[in-house]
């Protein structure tokens, strides 16, 4: 039974150059005719691979020639490790590969499993992730040039070099194993200052290839100061040692200094609301309000009335929509706007809405809460908005994505709207009008053939033809009279448009409706002049 | 396979502890094979046909040939089973070992029979206590590369594998074990020395609890009998705290020796701290341990009684020694707290905060019932930003020391450290103290 191989025979099985390839000793695999389970191999391995593993029936029967002594539950063990084996080779197809390691200085060759495909020749895998330290080395000329210091050796400078190198710069374990045989005790702040300075000395005189910026920055990196170094670890010392009497009180005071800066805060509050009953003061007053604004309130003052108003919510006693509430329909409450909020308004982007419905009862629905604009965006009317939505698309203009909506690409975007709109009004006259041109003018031809079939009659045709001409131009000026003040629209909407699409530089060349809305508002235009 | 930078190259993990050696696959999250360290020996009759080879020798070195020749009794079947005259002993001392005569057979033991493999083709990791000496670690190295002929070796520190079990690089690690209980800080990955504190305070622990059940009181007249059930042949129930009926087996009797008989008194004593024996959670107080519902626990002798307030006597010894006590012995072991506090005294101010977040509870020790929590409590007093991390799992705790090693002997990154045959045989035994830091 294949249970009674132990690791050591698995590690026979691996060493083996290839396991699909027996090797010379081994019997050559003969396909199986019969189903039967072999010999030397366990029914639960069987059932795993089937009969189609001859090889492996071959090399799994083999070690059992040299029977090792049954060990205890080795049995299960192994038994186990066989399956683990086969599961690697043959499903994950993984190989036993020995490696070396590029970090080691010895012909070590450990080995793990790989896929089978791996070169094994190729590099180690975990090798780039040895980096060594780089750690300043000195010549002795530089050390008398520049090394020297009243308090270390070179011997012993150079111990704390080698230790550093071999700890990779972590201070905290070379303090910890820094034992120089004679030397008086260093802490950790003795070890750090002697390794920077001597660093910091290298690099300012060494020829650097860099410029030298860069050399002032590998010099800064490697700034230490140690009497800094040594107050901080004092301060720290200080602070851990602290008494529990010492830390109840500082607590006690942080407790003492919050309930106070709650008091404050609370006082605050309460004069600021007393102060938006009184005197109306907006609530978004920054701190307490200041006295004059409230003197401004009460009184008015006409020099700041607001700037670009229309008048319109002067007089008006509704109160605005930050809630102020009127203290009786005479007093003319307003929303003031002083000097101050208005340069402060400025530095932050704030735009004050102006317009406010006259006409509207301060109920909650007329008030208007703060949104995102971006979610208001114009749209166009609804009857409208497939034929608006196919001119744009005519004219190459895309409106669904508004990706900056300020307040000017908003109405910008309206009076695309807008246009769109009388531009698709003036196309329904300007369609109706040719069709009508066109009505006249079959009739007009359906006349003059009947005029060139009766011979003589050519002046005749002639005045036909000038009345026709004449109606035809009677049609124009009727069609004109209705579209003239539409067609007007369209020249400013045909430029609108264009400048818009100018804008966003996506004007196409053959905007056709554009084109005939403008020739015929022209020429609708030019005739209106002529009569 | 590239797991988390894992390469397996099929490494043997070897921890040696005062109670058990384990020992298993590296990548593998439990050892596989857990051997206790103490072990039985018959020592041989003088064979008639071996001429003794030199007489009158000095008599030590006389008592090691005789252990040497003994029959060596070894693993769960070794000292718990009754022989007669088989001594029992224990190679370690303080967590360290002390007597390398049985190892390399405790080791064979632990590789052939537990992993039924052969330590020639694996590379070993093996485990040392933080304040092992440099002459044990290059001892155990020869054992390794001339007894077991290993290709490789690395030794590494049980504080920082502990630290490296529950996933960190920086922490303060407190190991309860059998023997000892340690405080160690280990920064990225490294012992700081300085810093280490140790005391035997399980022994302690274990000699009150021993000294607790054997003393006579008022309630028990005659202390407690711990013989072992190997030589008892029949016993009958009794009521609780009632005086024990059984019979021995007498013929057994003239076969015990004294180590067998303390080794099993140990253990009995060990069993019932384990199952009985716990700490408050809030320091010592008379009216809250007698609150606590007491615990029956039965004897191999049949004598059973409830344990009351008496069972949370033993855990606080963990935390504070009384000033009798004190007075009586100058070199009692120091108390946990005792030994967070010299161990953090001893590091950089700068440290201490990081190391107090990252505390990690370990040792098979430390299931000792609610000292984790009163052990949290104890330094919450103290410390304000602190945290234990104390793995779960009983048997992550109970193994720390190995998992870690599993852990680091299965990195892709740590094959480079691995001291082989070819450097051992080149450099000697200081290629050891270099390699391993």
């Amino acid at each position: 039974m294949a249970g009674g191989a132990s690791a050591a025979d698995v590690r026979s099985i691996l060493a083996l150059p290839s396991p699909s390839t027996p090797g010379p000793s081994q019997p050559k695999p003969t396909a199986p005719k019969t189903a039967r389970k072999p010999e030397g191999i366990s029914r639960e391995l069987y059932s795993l691979i089937g009969p189609s593993a001859p090889s492996l029936t071959a090399q799994l029967a083999k070690p059992r020639l040299k029977q090792k002594p049954n060990l205890g539950r080795g049995n299960k063990v192994a038994k186990w490790r066989v399956l683990a084996f086969v599961w690697r080779v043959y499903v994950l197809k993984e190989e036993w590969q020995e490696f070396s390691n590029p970090g080691r200085a010895d012909s070590l060759k450990l080995c793990h499993w790989v896929k089978a495909t791996t070169d094994p020749t190729a590099e180690y895998q975990f090798a780039k992730y040895n980096v060594p330290s780089t750690v300043y080395t000195y010549s002795q000329d530089e050390y008398n040039r520049l090394l020297e210091d009243k308090d270390w050796t070179k011997e012993e400078t150079d111990y704390l070099f080698n230790v550093v190198r071999e700890y990779d710069l972590r201070f905290y374990v070379v303090a910890d194993r820094y034992d120089y045989p004679g030397g008086q005790p260093r802490t950790i702040e003795d070890l750090k200052d002697r390794y920077y300075s001597v660093c910091r000395r290298l690099i300012r005189n060494r020829p650097w290839a860099g410029d030298e910026s860069s050399k002032v920055q590998l010099v800064a990196s490697f700034f230490y100061d140690k009497d800094r170094e040594v107050t901080r670890k004092k301060y720290i010392a200080s602070l851990e040692n602290r008494t529990p009497d010492q830390i109840a009180e500082e607590e006690a005071l942080y407790v003492e200094v919050k309930r106070l800066e709650q008091n404050e805060r609370r006082f605050a509050k309460e004069r600021d609301e007393l102060l938006k009953t009184i005197a109306g003061v907006d609530s978004g007053l920054p701190g307490v309000a200041a006295d004059d604004e409230v003197q401004i309130a009460l009184f008015g003052d006409p020099k700041k009335k607001k700037k670009g108003g229309n008048g319109m919510d002067i007089d008006s006693p509704i109160s605005g929509p930050s809630g102020i509430i009127s203290l009786g329909p005479s007093t003319p409450t307003r929303r003031v706007q002083s000097a101050k909020s208005v340069a402060y308004d400025a530095l932050h982007c704030i735009l004050r809405s102006d317009v406010m419905p006259t006409n509207v009862p301060p109920t909650k629905a007329a008030h208007q809460p703060v949104y995102l604009r971006s979610s208001r965006l114009p749209m166009p009317k609804a009857s409208m908005a497939p034929k608006i939505n196919q001119a744009l698309a005519e004219l190459d203009v895309s409106h669904t994505r508004l990706v900056m909506p300020t307040r000017e690409n908003c109405s910008q975007l309206e009076g695309l709207f807008d246009a769109a709109a009388a531009l698709v009004d003036t196309k329904k006259v300007v369609d109706k009008v040719d069709q009508e041109i066109r009505v006249l003018k079959a009739r007009l031809a359906g006349r003059a053939s009947v005029g060139a079939r009766s011979e003589g009659a050519d002046a005749d045709s002639k005045n036909q033809g000038e009345q026709a001409e004449d109606g035809e131009r009677d049609a124009e000026g009727e069609a004109e009279g209705e579209a003239t003040e539409k067609a007007d629209r369209a020249v400013s909407v045909a430029a609108s448009v264009r400048s818009y699409s100018r804008k966003r530089s996506k004007r196409s060349a053959s905007v056709s409706s554009v084109d005939t809305s403008t020739t015929s508002a022209t020429r609708a235009s030019r005739k209106r002049q002529r009569n | 396979m590239v797991n988390y930078g894992a390469d397996e190259v099929s490494a043997l993990v070897l921890d040696i502890g005062t109670s058990s050696i384990r020992a298993g696959y590296a990548g593998e999250d439990t050892p596989k094979a857990v051997v206790p360290t103490s072990y039985g020996f018959t020592p041989q009759t003088q064979d008639p046909l071996d001429v003794p080879m030199e007489a009158g020798g000095d008599p030590a070195a006389d008592a090691a040939e005789i252990k040497k020749k003994a029959k060596l009794h070894i693993g769960q079947h070794g000292p718990s089973m009754f022989r007669h005259g088989m001594e029992v002993a224990n190679p370690m001392q303080a967590g360290l070992i002390h007597d390398f005569t049985p190892i390399p057979s405790l080791i064979r033991y632990a590789f052939e029979t537990g992993l039924s493999c052969n330590a020639a083709e694996h590379p070993v990791l093996v485990t040392e206590p933080p304040w092992n000496t440099p002459a044990n670690r290059e001892r155990m190295a020869e054992i390794m590369f001339e007894e077991f002929q290993v290709p490789a070796f690395y030794i590494s520190n049980t504080g920082v594998l502990n630290a490296f079990a529950v996933g960190k690089g920086t922490a303060l690690v407190i190991d309860i074990g059998q023997a000892m209980a340690s405080v160690t800080p280990v920064v990225d990955g490294f012992v700081l020395r300085k810093g280490l504190a140790s005391s035997a305070l399980p022994q302690l622990v274990h000699a009150h609890a021993k000294h607790l059940l054997s003393t006579p009181t008022q309630r028990r007249p005659g202390g407690i009998q711990l013989i072992p059930h190997q030589l008892i042949s029949s016993k009958q129930p009794v009521d609780p705290a009632v005086a024990p009926i059984y019979s021995l087996r007498e013929d057994r009797i003239p076969g015990v020796t004294p180590s067998w008989r303390e080794w099993y008194e140990g253990r009995e004593v060990d069993e019932w701290v384990m199952s009985v024996a716990g700490v408050l959670d809030q320091g010592w107080n008379d009216q809250l341990a007698a609150s606590r519902p007491p615990r029956q626990y039965e004897f191999p002798t049949g004598f059973n009684d409830w344990f009351g307030p008496e069972r949370f006597l033993v855990g606080e010894q963990y935390f504070i020694h009384s000033a009798q006590m004190v007075a009586s012995n100058p070199n009692i072991p120091k108390t946990l707290p005792a030994l967070i506090a010299q161990s953090l005294s001893a590091c950089e101010p700068d440290l201490r905060t990081v190391l107090l977040g990252n505390i990690v509870l370990t040792g098979g020790g430390s299931l000792f019932a609610g000292l984790g929590e009163r052990l949290s409590n104890e330094l919450m007093r103290n410390f304000a930003h602190m945290k234990i991390h104390a793995p779960g799992n009983p048997t992550e705790r109970r193994f720390g020391g190995w998992l870690g090693g599993s852990i680091l002997a299965s990195l892709g990154t740590f094959h480079q450290l691995w001291i082989s045959k070819e450097e051992w045989q080149e450099h000697g035994k200081a290629i050891v103290g270099q390699r391993c830091k």
